[in-house]
Formats: structure tokens, sequence, C-alpha cells
């Protein structure tokens, strides 16, 4: 797989492109670099001599940025080989690291800034839901962990992936998050101040941009790939 | 989240086997009963709940002579062209050559949709849409509200996606808390 034409976008990605081309057209892709924990600088680096220099697969690698620039992009199963499996998981670890440790600590932040402004029962409501929220999606990603990444780990020497796990709770993740921005702009107490409810409504948008990338990362990247890799061990 | 129920009227075996796979294989939706004419379809509503009907769109005559469906929203699947006064009668339509996310997503539109009857204009919860969001926050399931209520559990689940509609709140939790932020339960109730 030489290149990636991504419908319903201008971008085109192919392994030849200079890395900077790459980030000046979509900055958001850094966060896929941060956590395939590739490092900067790039210096004139194409998309394939960055591949090369830190060990990942180039056209992995165009999967991933493909499905983070269009939600709607599905990788070919043509496309797919088994030993991409483990880099794929060892994204989607990094993307729960950084849920678990930035994302939802800084919405609660944004929440904390929000309940100075509201009465005891609406803070005492408001706090109970958000770290039920919080404790349910940290639980996934464990559960997740658990029964799904664990297919690459040789000791646990697993030989099925249960993914019944994945697509309600998806679903109920996004959910709740919706939730969250209704809540904050139809039913807080009018005493909030709005460049707070802004800040915290940018920063939920964003957590359930990223959780629905991850989510098809999980469903069209992952599962396929852990079935291929499964095959593979029976041969 | 809860699956939703369906029905599918196809007489087409292929038709209603792909249709089957790509709604039944999702998480969203699980099929109760797949039929091949509104005969059936009477015989299986009596017995079963179904939140949203897919029937192959050429059983439109028959579909609206069927008293069963009362309020549960039609998707009508387009195999060959049929005149649109008649596609305006369903709730939504696709065809045979829609892709199985978009037909996913059709579906699901129908299902969440607010019922004819009860929609409104106005985002106000009605009195009875309050009683049910009171009842949904304290943690009654359907079937409960509809005995407390005293109607039935398809009434409970229009007076559901209209709240839905409404507050744009999907999950539980969350109307619970917008129950109590707009003064409709105490949270020592809970």
């Amino acid at each position: 797989m030489n290149k990636i034409i991504i419908t319903g976008s201008t971008h085109s990605l192919s392994k030849e492109m200079n890395i900077f081309e790459l980030i000046d057209q979509e900055p958001s892709l850094l966060s896929v670099f941060s956590r395939l924990n590739i490092r900067l600088p790039f210096g004139d680096m194409s998309i394939a001599d960055m591949c090369q220099r830190d060990g990942y697969s180039a056209d992995l690698f165009l999967i991933l940025c493909s499905m983070h620039i269009n939600p709607s992009y599905r990788p070919a199963t043509s496309d797919l080989r088994a030993e991409m499996l483990p880099e794929v998981i060892g994204y989607l670890r990094a993307s729960h690291h950084y849920y678990a440790s930035h994302m939802l600590p800084h919405a609660s932040a944004h929440l904390e800034e929000i309940l100075e402004h509201a009465d005891n029962r609406s803070r005492n409501v408001l706090r109970r839901f958000y770290d039920d929220y919080t404790h349910y999606i940290v639980d996934h990603f464990q559960e997740e962990e658990e029964h799904i990444f664990a297919v690459v780990d040789s000791a646990a020497n697993r030989h099925d992936a249960n993914f019944s796990i994945i697509d309600a709770p998806h679903t109920d993740i996004d959910d709740r998050t919706n939730d969250i921005a209704s809540l904050v702009i139809k039913s807080l107490p009018e005493a909030v101040p709005t460049a707070l409810r802004c800040a915290m409504l940018r920063h939920v948008y964003a957590l359930r941009d990223d959780l629905r990338r991850h989510s098809n990362i999980e469903t069209y990247l992952l599962r396929p790939l852990v079935e291929l890799y499964l095959k593979s061990r029976e041969i | 989240m809860r699956r939703y129920k369906v029905a599918i009227v196809e007489p087409a075996t292929l038709v209603a086997e792909g249709i089957a796979t790509i709604v039944g294989g999702s998480h969203e939706g699980e099929i109760v009963g797949l039929v091949r004419n509104t005969t059936e379809l009477e015989q299986l509503l009596r017995n079963t709940e179904v939140d949203v009907i897919i029937a192959a769109a050429a059983l439109h005559r028959d579909l609206k002579a069927c008293a069963a469906i009362e309020e549960i929203p039609v998707v009508g699947v387009l195999s060959s062209l049929i005149d649109d006064e008649a596609t305006r009668k369903f709730a939504s339509t696709a065809s045979i050559y829609t892709s199985a996310e978009e037909l996913l997503r059709i579906v699901r539109r129908a299902v969440d949709a607010p019922t004819e009857h009860n929609y409104a204009e106005s985002h106000e919860l009605s009195e009875r849409e309050r009683d049910v969001l009171i009842l949904v926050a304290k943690g009654y399931t359907n079937k409960e509200i509809a005995s407390e209520l005293n109607i039935s559990p398809h009434t409970v689940i229009s007076h559901r996606k209209n709240i839905v509609h409404k507050t744009g709140i999907r999950s539980v939790a969350g109307l619970t808390v917008y129950a109590v932020l707009n003064n409709l339960i105490d949270s020592e109730q809970l």
C-alpha cells in the first residue's frame, strides 16, 4: 500500500510525503505521533524514513493517520497484517493512558470550577455523575486490556478475544459524554459564568471526538487484526 | 444501552437475511422477528415487543392496513421504484443499495425520532413526560413505569423518545441529573 486517498477530504497521504507537510496540513495528527512514541525532530524526513528510523510499519502509520483525519475511513482487509497488532495495541494503550491521566482529569478540573458557582444539591449530583462516568470509562479500558489486548501477551496464552465487551460500552460512553454537554448547555444553574461553560464544552467535545476515533480504531482495525493474529497462531 | 428490537417484513429471502445480518450483527439492534408478510407480522406483534419495523417498501398498502403496527416506526426498504406518496408513509426509507452503516443510521434515527402524536415544537416536557422521567430517574423499568402510570409499555417508550428528543440526554444517569437540576426530583429520593 503506497498511497491512501481519503474520501471526502482534501488530504492524500503517501509514504513519500514529508513529515513537516503532513503535520502542517493536519496539526491534530501530533496526537498520533505522541501515542506511537515517535520522537521529534524530523528534519526533512519522509513518512517512510521516519517509520524506518523508529521501527514502525509505514503502512500502519498511514492507516492510523487516515482514520484520525477521516472518521468514515475504513482500512481494507487486504492492507492488514497480523504483525501490525502489537503496534496497534501499543497505540491504544497509550490512548487509554492519555484519556485516564490527561483528558478526564482535565475535564474534572473544568467541572470543579463550574461547581464553585452551583448550589450544594447540583454540586453533589453532578460530581457523582462525572465520577461514575470516569469510573465507567477507566473500568472499560481495563476490561479491554485484560480481555482483548492480552491476546499478544504470550504469558496469558489466550486463544480468543471477547469483543462483546466493546460495542455496548462504546455507545454508552458516547451517550454519557454527549449528556455532559447537554447538561452544561441546558441545565446548569444560571449563576455559572458562560466562559467556564464554554471552556468545559470545548474540552468535552474534544474528548468525545477523540473517543469516537478511538472506538473506530478498536472496531475497524483492532478487531480484524486480532482475528488475523489468532488465525496465524492456529497454523 | 438497551438494544432496540427489530421486526423485518420482507418476502425476498436474500434481502431479509442481509438486513438481519447487518442490523442483528451490530451492537444496536436485536432481531425479534423475520416474517414474509403483514399477516405474519400481526401474529408476531401480538406477543412480541418491537421498537422498529424494517419492511419491503413494496408492501406499503398492506402495511397501511395493518392496525397492529400502531405507533411503531416503519423503515421502508426500496428495491424498485414506487411513487413518492407511498414512500412518505414510512418513518424513513433505505434502498437495497444503502451501505450497512447508513442503514444502521437510518434505523437508529427512526427509533429515536419523537412519535408524531406527541411531537411538539416546544421542548418543554409535558406533564406525562415529567411523570415518566421521574420514574426513570428512580430506576423503574419500562414495564414498571407502564404499570405505575397505567399505560402501555409502547406508550412509555414513546414518552421516553420524546424526553430524549427534548432534553438531548440519553443515559439514565444523565436523565437523573436532569431531573434533579430541574427540581423534578429530590436527590434524597435516589
